[in-house]
C-alpha cells in the first residue's frame, strides 16, 4: 500500500516536474529537451528549469525513502524487527567523550588555519580520527541491546588499530619531547636527566608490577602527570633552544663528534 | 580508548561534566556560558557608551579603530554570544519536556554543538581582545587577530546551527501522541519558527564571514573587497529585520507564562501561532545586505524593507493586544495567588513584550524616509530594544522554568528587581539613541567622531542617559547572574510551583492524554467535573 508520505512527496515530484516541463516549453525549449532533462535538446531558461527539476528530484528521493521505511511508522518497524511492541522512538544514550574531542579538533583546525599550518594539520587529523571513532561507536551501539556486548564488539574491531596508532603517537611525542630536553641540557646535565628519567621509569614500573591491586585511577593519574610533565618540559626546552655545538677538528678529515662550548 | 558510553556510576565528576549528553545539563551549560558572555558584552557596551560622552576624541580607547572593535564586539557578543545561546539553553532544557520527549534529538550532536560554540566564543573573544575583532587591518587592527575573530565566529555559528537542528528535530519528531503541532506549547512553537529562520539565515552569515576571511588571508590571490568592510558585510545580522528572528522566542515565553499565571486559557491560540510565524517571516534578514547593493535603489530604500518594518510593528502590536486581552480576562484570578501579587515571571514577560513593541515602533520610524534615520543611532536603538526584550524574556523564562531545570528555588524578588533594572536600562538606551538619531548622531561614532554630533546639539546629554542605561542593564544582568548562582545552593524546588498547563510540569508526560494545547489543565478540569 502506498503510504501517506509517499503520496505527498510523489505528488510534489509530479507537480515540480510538470512545472519544469511547462517552464521549459514556454521559455525557448524544443520538443524533447524539457522531457529528457536536456539529454535530447534544449530546455529554455536554465535557472528556472534547473530549480524545478531539482525540487522534483529531491521530492522523488524523499518519496522513495518514505515508502521504503513506511513513513517511519512504529508498527511497521515492530513488524520488521519481529517484536510485539514498537521500539522506543529514541534510545537514551550515555555520556560520550567524542563531542568535546571533536569540538577541540574543530577548534584546533580553525585556530590552526590562522596561527600555524602544523596546528591546522593536527586539527584535521584529530577530526578525521574522531570521525572514525565516533562512527564506529554509533555502529557498535546498534548491534544489540546489550551494552557490554556492543562495547566488546567495538573493541574487537578497533583495538588492533587504536593501540598501535596511539602507542606510536605516544612514543613519538615522548621521544621528541625528551630529545628537546636532552639537547637543551649541558652534556653532563643530559646524562643526569637521562639517568634520572630512566631510573624513575624503571622504579615506577617495578612498583606497579609488584602491586597489581593499586587503584586504577591512581596509576592512570600518575602516568598522565608524567606524560604531561615530559611534554611541557619538551615545549619549554624547545622554546629555550638547543645548547651551542662546535664541530671538532675541521676540514677534509673532520669527525662528526661534537662538543659543548668549553670542552 | 575504551567504550565511550560512560555509565554515570563509574565516571568521575569531571568526566560527567564534559561527556554529558543530557538535555537538561546541556541547557544549563548554555545558560551559564551565555550569561558569562552576556556580562562581557555588556561591559564592552558600557565602555563604548563611556567613550561616547566625549565625541571630541578617543579617550577610553586608543583609536577610532579600537572603539569600533569594542562597539562591534558589543553587538556581536550580545546577539551571537549571549542572547541567542541563552535562548538555545532555555530551549534545550525546556522544549523536550514540553513535547514529552525523553531526551533531545541527536544528543551527542547537541553536546558537540555546545562545545563547538564555547570554543568558538572563546576564540572570538580572544580575537577581540588582541586588537582584532571586526576591525579593518589597514586602520590599525591586527590582521591575524581579525582572522582569528572570523574563524571563532564561524565556530559560534556552527555550534548554534547544530543546537538548532537538535532542538527543531526534537520539537517535530519527539512529540508524544496527540500533541499535534497546533497543540505544542508556544515557547516550543516560537523556537520552531525562529529556529527555522536561524537555519535559513545563519549559513548566510557564515558565508559572509568566509568571504571576509578568504579576502583577508588570500589578498594577493583574490580580492573581493570584503576585507575593508567586514562589519558592513555582517551588520545585517545585528539590525532590522534579522533581530526579530533572534528575539522571537520571547513571545512564546510570554504566552506560556501569562495564561498559567492568570489560571486562564489563551483565547486565540491559533492566531498567536499565525502571528508568531509571520513575525518569523518578517525577521528573515538575509536579503537586507546593503554591502551587496547593486546599481539602482539600495536595499534599505526598497519597498520590501520598509514594508517589513511596518509589518513587524503591526504584528508586535497585535501580539501585545492578544496578551493584554488575556491579562484583562484573567485579572480577576490574580487574587487567588499567593499574596495577591502577580508572579515575577509574568511581570517581566509582559514588560518584555512591551519592549518588543517599542523596538518594532522604532524600527518603523527608522525606515520613514523624511526622518533620515537609517545610518543614525536609531539603528542601535532598535537593536538594543529588540535584544533587550529578548533578554528580559529570557530572564522571565529562567525564573519560570528555573525550578524545573535546576531543581532548586531562586529568589523571585531579586529576579524581579534585576529584570526591572534591565527593562529601565534598555528603555533608557533605546530612547536616548533614538532621539540622538533624530539629532543626527551616527550609528557608530568611532568611524566619524567629528560628524557624530557637537556639544551644543543635545546629543551629549542623551549619551549620558544612554550610559546610565547601559550601566543599569549591566546591573540587571549581574543581578540575574547572582540569582542564578544563588539558585545552585537554594532549597529543593517543588515539582510544579505554578500549576502549569503543559507537559513540562507533568510527572510522567507519557501518561497524559493530550487533547488540547493545555493537557494538564484539561486533566484538572476533568477531575474537577468528575468529583
Amino acid at each position: 500500500m502506498l503510504t501517506t508520505g509517499f503520496k505527498l512527496w510523489f505528488g510534489i515530484f509530479v507537480a515540480a516536474f510538470g512545472a519544469a516541463v511547462f517552464a521549459g516549453y514556454t521559455s525557448g525549449g524544443d520538443e524533447t529537451g524539457p522531457l529528457t532533462v536536456a539529454w535530447k535538446g534544449a530546455v529554455g531558461n536554465h535557472v528556472s528549469y534547473g530549480l524545478l527539476i531539482s525540487v522534483a528530484a529531491v521530492a522523488f528521493g524523499l518519496a522513495l525513502f518514505s515508502i521504503a521505511f513506511r513513513d517511519g511508522d512504529a508498527e511497521a518497524a515492530a513488524e520488521l524487527l519481529g517484536t510485539e511492541t514498537a521500539p522506543p522512538a529514541q534510545r537514551p544514550v550515555g555520556g560520550s567523550w567524542w563531542p568535546i574531542f571533536a569540538a577541540l579538533g574543530v577548534g584546533a583546525t580553525a585556530v590552526g588555519a590562522v596561527v600555524h599550518p602544523a596546528v591546522f594539520v593536527i586539527g584535521i587529523c584529530a577530526v578525521a580520527a574522531i570521525a572514525v571513532e565516533w562512527t564506529m561507536t554509533n555502529w557498535s551501539e546498534k548491534l544489540s541491546g546489550d551494552r557490554a556486548h556492543n562495547a566488546a564488539q567495538r573493541e574487537k574491531l578497533l583495538r588492533p588499530v587504536e593501540i598501535p596508532v596511539l602507542g606510536t603517537l605516544g612514543v613519538g611525542v615522548l621521544v621528541l619531547a625528551m630529545s628537546r630536553v636532552l639537547l637543551a641540557s649541558s652534556v653532563n646535565g643530559a646524562v643526569v636527566v637521562a639517568t634520572v628519567v630512566g631510573v624513575v621509569v624503571l622504579c615506577g614500573a617495578i612498583v606497579i608490577s609488584r602491586n597489581p591491586n593499586l587503584p586504577r585511577g591512581m596509576v592512570q593519574g600518575v602516568l598522565l602527570i608524567g606524560f604531561v610533565a615530559v611534554i611541557v618540559a619538551g615545549i619549554v626546552t624547545a622554546a629555550t633552544g638547543e645548547r651551542e655545538f662546535h664541530q671538532k677538528g675541521g676540514g677534509e678529515h673532520a669527525t662528526d663528534t661534537q662538543s659543548e662550548d668549553g670542552h | 580508548m575504551t567504550d565511550t558510553s560512560l555509565e554515570a556510576d563509574g565516571a568521575t565528576a569531571l568526566e560527567r561534566v564534559v561527556t554529558s549528553t543530557d538535555a537538561n545539563t546541556l541547557g544549563r551549560y548554555w545558560l551559564g556560558a551565555g550569561s558569562l558572555t552576556l556580562l562581557a558584552s555588556l561591559v564592552a557596551g558600557v565602555l563604548v557608551a563611556l567613550e561616547r560622552l566625549d565625541l571630541g576624541g578617543a579617550e577610553v580607547f586608543g583609536s577610532a579603530d579600537e572603539i569600533f572593535q569594542f562597539w562591534s564586539a558589543y553587538r556581536v557578543g550580545l546577539v551571537l554570544l549571549a542572547i541567542v545561546p541563552i535562548i538555545v539553553g532555555l530551549g534545550t532544557a525546556v522544549a523536550p519536556l514540553q513535547v514529552g520527549s525523553d531526551s533531545i534529538a541527536f544528543p551527542r550532536m547537541a553536546a558537540f554543538s555546545f562545545w563547538t560554540w564555547l570554543i568558538g566564543a572563546g576564540t572570538t573573544i580572544t580575537g577581540f581582545l588582541i586588537d582584532g575583532g571586526l576591525g579593518t587591518p589597514d586602520a590599525g587592527s591586527q590582521r591575524q587577530a581579525v582572522a582569528l575573530t572570523l574563524v571563532g565566529l564561524l565556530m559560534v555559528i556552527g555550534g548554534l546551527l547544530g543546537a538548532t537542528v537538535s532542538l527543531l528535530t526534537t520539537i517535530v519528531c519527539g512529540r508524544v501522541a496527540g500533541l499535534t503541532l497546533r497543540r505544542i506549547p508556544l515557547f516550543s512553537w516560537t523556537l520552531l519558527v525562529a529556529g527555522t529562520f536561524w537555519l535559513l539565515t545563519l549559513p548566510v552569515l557564515a558565508a559572509n564571514a568566509v568571504l571576509a576571511y578568504v579576502d583577508l588571508r588570500g589578498r594577493t590571490a583574490v580580492r573581493f573587497g570584503a576585507e575593508d568592510a567586514i562589519w558592513e558585510q555582517l551588520s545585517w545580522s545585528f539590525s532590522h529585520p534579522q533581530v526579530y528572528a533572534f528575539a522571537l522566542p520571547l513571545v512564546g515565553i510570554a504566552f506560556d507564562i501569562v495564561p498559567v499565571s492568570l489560571r486562564n486559557r489563551l483565547a486565540n491560540h491559533d492566531v498567536v501561532l499565525v502571528l508568531t510565524t509571520l513575525l518569523g517571516v518578517v525577521g528573515f534578514g538575509a536579503y537586507a545586505q546593503s554591502f551587496f547593493d547593486t546599481p539602482g535603489t539600495p536595499v534599505m530604500y526598497q519597498a520590501i524593507y520598509v514594508v517589513d518594518a511596518f509589518a513587524a510593528a503591526l504584528i508586535a502590536l497585535a501580539l501585545f493586544g492578544g496578551l493584554a486581552d488575556t491579562l484583562r480576562r484573567g485579572a480577576g484570578n490574580l487574587g487567588s495567588g499567593a499574596g495577591n501579587r502577580p508572579p515575577a515571571p509574568m511581570v517581566l514577560s509582559v514588560l518584555a513584550m512591551l519592549l518588543l513593541l517599542a523596538a518594532a515602533a522604532v524600527g518603523a520610524l527608522r525606515v520613514v524616509d523624511p526622518f533620515d534615520l537609517l545610518a543614525t543611532s536609531a539603528t542601535g536603538a532598535q537593536m538594543t530594544l529588540t535584544m533587550g526584550a529578548a533578554f528580559v524574556g529570557a530572564m522571565a523564562g529562567t525564573l519560570w522554568w528555573g525550578d524545573r531545570i535546576f531543581g532548586k528555588v531562586s529568589s523571585q524578588g531579586l529576579g524581579l528587581l534585576a529584570g526591572l533594572a534591565a527593562v529601565v536600562g534598555v528603555l533608557m538606551i533605546g530612547v536616548a539613541d533614538l532621539l540622538s538619531g533624530f539629532m543626527g548622531q551616527n550609528d557608530f561614532t568611532g568611524a566619524s567622531l567629528a560628524a557624530a554630533g557637537s556639544p551644543d546639539s543635545g546629543v551629549d546629554a542623551l549619551n549620558v542617559v544612554a550610559l546610565v542605561g547601559s550601566v543599569l542593564l549591566l546591573v540587571g544582568a549581574l543581578g540575574w547572574f547572582a540569582n542564578g548562582i544563588r539558585r545552585l545552593t537554594g532549597a529543593a524546588a517543588p515539582a510544579d510551583p505554578w500549576g502549569g498547563h503543559t507537559l513540562e510540569w507533568a510527572a510522567d508526560a507519557s501518561t497524559v492524554e493530550v487533547t488540547s494545547e493545555r493537557p494538564l489543565l484539561d486533566a484538572l478540569e476533568h477531575a474537577g467535573s468528575a468529583s
